[in-house]
């Protein structure tokens, strides 16, 4: 599909990849570290996620959508990322 | 990095330049490290999945006893077979029959029971499966190769705030014959998220 596909030899016991992209599964991993260190659990993050795909044009792929409410959470928590 | 090779590297998008500077923050502020993030993604890659499911509807087909346990009390049953964790505190499990077939959407986000089902496929997460299985849930069905009988009620579930949901498939008719272990070889992410009967 496009040069990020990883390699066909990865192990998928889940059937099939679950990231299309190196980028997608360390956002996903950020997210998740960093509610476990601040103490949050999902639904800190989720509601921030659904307030950004609604926010979104239809055809922003998920992943981006999931960077945006990560950023969203962490400026709400005071913690601004430089771009 | 270099370019002697004839390669080209790509360039970075906006957002995966968003991803490394929100990684640097977060390492920066001592918040994380970068192996925590590293073994978060391993785990979500390798060893949570739909076989953790595949076994929990397995063990359902075949214990009466489990399979009354599951219907009770989703997250308490699967915690039994040692499944657990984030987005599976409230499991709910809902057993098709012949005349009933559930079918799982979230038409907001991405919900999704993860302790059972790993994280989501894409067309999960897609606006397209989002709003069109609860229009018109008998034609998204059909494009997965599924046909429910019209006589079949069909039970479209849009996960909450708080509940997660599972479907627990029609056991096969040699249910009795068969080991738990060939039981689960027969199960599927697809079964157990209703988009397939």
């Amino acid at each position: 599909m496009n040069d990020d596909q990883p390699p066909e030899d990865i192990p998928r016991r889940n059937g099939e990849l679950v990231f299309d992209a190196p980028w997608e599964s360390r956002a996903f991993g950020l997210a998740a570290a960093y509610l476990e260190a601040s103490g949050q659990d999902w639904e800190a993050f989720r509601t921030q996620l659904m307030a950004a795909i609604a926010d979104l044009p239809d055809t922003t792929p998920y992943y981006e959508a999931w960077v945006v409410a990560l950023d969203r959470l962490l400026a709400t928590d005071g913690l601004a990322a430089r771009s | 990095m270099s370019e002697t090779h004839g390669h080209h590297p790509k360039p970075k998008t906006p957002t995966e330049q968003r991803v490394e500077a929100i990684e640097a923050l977060l390492v920066e502020r001592g918040l994380i490290t970068s192996d925590v993030v590293d073994a978060i993604v391993e785990t979500y890659e390798r060893d949570v999945g739909p076989m953790n499911g595949a076994r929990v509807v397995a063990r359902a087909w075949a214990d009466p006893e489990y399979r009354a346990r599951l219907l009770d009390d989703g997250t308490r049953a699967v915690g039994e077979l040692g499944f657990g964790g984030a987005e599976g505190e409230h499991l709910v499990v809902l057993e098709n029959t012949e005349d009933v077939h559930n079918v799982v959407v979230c038409t907001l986000c991405s919900c999704y029971p993860w302790p059972v089902l790993g994280l989501p496929p894409q067309w999960y997460k897609s606006s397209a499966y989002r709003s069109r299985m609860v229009r018109e849930p008998r034609a998204v069905l059909d494009e997965f190769g599924t046909s429910v009988a019209d006589d079949v009620e069909l039970r479209v579930w849009d996960s909450s705030a708080e509940v997660r949901y599972m479907v627990l498939p029609l056991a096969p008719d040699d249910v009795t014959d068969r080991s738990e272990d060939e039981l689960a070889g027969l199960v599927t992410r697809d079964h157990m998220i209703g988009v397939v009967r």
